[in-house]
């Protein structure tokens, strides 16, 4: 099992107050994986049903973000590797 | 500084932690400048006005707070962010040589010896000479000034000279020889470098800073009166900003000298705030002055944005190019834009 990795990059050093500020972070893990079960029933003459999917992620990881000065920060948008998070200035 | 932190845990609960850290800048200062140097108090009562340029001499027997300026004692007190411009150009005094003593000590300072300005068909200015600087003649000057600053109880921004490039525009000329532009540039950068050196060889009162005095409207003298050497001296780049043209837009104008800086300087000049000593809308080719005023503070707060130097103070100037007219509306319109991001 590997550990995750992690980057966080904001998209600038200083803000005026009231700025959007906009903190990128992009993660990952060697194990993490997403899987897919198809499942079909077939009965005992042989008719199947159509096939239902389910997706799951193996070794899932959670992204936390906290500021020591209190500032409340957002999630815009996560892929899954790429997670966006806004705070106002 | 604001630290974000950011940790990545998988299921079995490993960890990883990775941090950014941020800052946020104070509002930016409002400010003005009221013509002939006069007192402002009224102007800027009731207004988020917060900074104010002023102009002396170094032949002025009366540099801090200045003669019969009162006023300017009492504004600092308050927390003004004063930007004193301090001025190798000769005024405020009769021309000459002068005797004087300070602390006991007595100075004799010669005539100003350069004429700056020059342009055809103008009485050309009288400076004391980069020349004379350099050879300590002008010590006493710097010593006067210094004396009555450290009366005044507050710090101050000092600004030498007021705009380089206008001053050197058409060359100068010190003891019969003559220099042109770029050479008048290279030499005031020694003597500029030789006040700041000086001044900060002394005890100077707490919050002193320094920055030197350009238009900021000609790239190249830009470039030549802004060399790391003498920024690792100085706290701040400074340049001002006028509106002449109808087309004219504040982004636009606000930008100029920021994108020459951004391309041209170094480091060290970069990492330097900047104060715009003076701005201003001319009426005749913008008649709607409260108009283009109030779209400033959105210009600086995206300028601010960007990468390079933050603009952390802009003084209107009342007075020539940007003279408020009709006088009521300007300073309304500077009040509301004052009372903005990013001035709150």
């Amino acid at each position: 099992m590997a550990a995750p990795t992690a980057t966080a990059t904001l998209n600038a050093s200083t803000y005026s107050p009231g700025d959007q500020m906009t903190l990128t972070v992009a993660y990952s893990d060697a194990d993490t994986r997403p899987l897919t079960v198809t499942v079909v029933v077939t009965d005992a003459l042989g008719n199947s049903s159509a096939p239902a999917r389910v997706t799951a992620v193996l070794d899932p990881l959670t992204v936390t973000v906290a500021d020591d000065s209190g500032r409340t920060w957002t999630r815009v948008s996560d892929n899954g590797s790429v997670a966006v998070y806004r705070a106002v200035a | 500084m604001p630290r974000v932190t950011v940790t990545v845990r998988d299921s079995a609960g490993r960890t990883v932690t990775t941090t950014a850290t941020y800052s946020v800048a104070a509002p930016v200062l409002g400010g003005y400048y009221l013509s002939g140097g006069a007192d402002p108090t009224a102007d800027m009562a009731g207004g988020n006005f917060r900074s104010l340029t002023q102009y002396r001499s170094f032949a002025d027997g009366y540099t801090f707070p200045g003669y019969n300026r009162p006023w300017l004692t009492n504004l600092g007190r308050a927390a003004v962010a004063i930007n004193m411009v301090l001025e190798l150009k000769h005024y405020g005094a009769a021309d000459g040589p002068q005797t004087f003593t300070v602390d006991g000590v007595s100075y004799t300072v010669p005539a100003p010896a350069m004429t700056i300005q020059q342009r055809p068909g103008t009485t050309w200015p009288r400076a004391y000479g980069y020349g004379q600087v350099l050879a300590g003649q002008c010590d006493g000057l710097f010593a006067r000034a210094l004396a009555q600053y450290r009366t005044l109880g507050f710090g101050v921004n000092i600004q030498l000279a007021s705009e380089l490039d206008t001053d050197h525009e058409f060359g100068t000329t010190e003891a019969g020889r003559a220099y042109t532009w770029a050479e008048s540039d290279a030499r005031a950068v020694q003597a500029m470098t030789y006040i700041v050196n000086w001044f900060k060889a002394r005890p100077l009162p707490a919050g002193t800073t320094f920055s030197v005095g350009v238009g900021g409207f000609d790239r190249a003298c830009f470039q030549r009166t802004h060399p790391e050497a003498l920024m690792a001296k100085l706290d701040f780049l400074q340049w001002n900003v006028y509106a002449t043209a109808p087309e004219h837009t504040a982004l636009a104008r606000f930008r100029r000298t920021k994108d020459w800086a951004v391309a041209d300087l170094g480091p060290v000049a970069l990492s330097r705030p900047v104060i715009i000593a003076e701005w201003g809308v001319r009426v005749a080719e913008i008649p709607d002055q409260a108009k283009w005023i109030a779209t400033v503070p959105a210009a600086i707060a995206a300028l601010n944005a960007e990468r390079g130097p933050r603009i952390v103070r802009t003084n209107y100037f009342n007075s020539g190019w940007g003279t408020l007219s009709p006088k009521a509306d300007g300073l309304a319109a500077l009040r509301a834009a004052y009372a903005t991001r990013p001035y709150v």
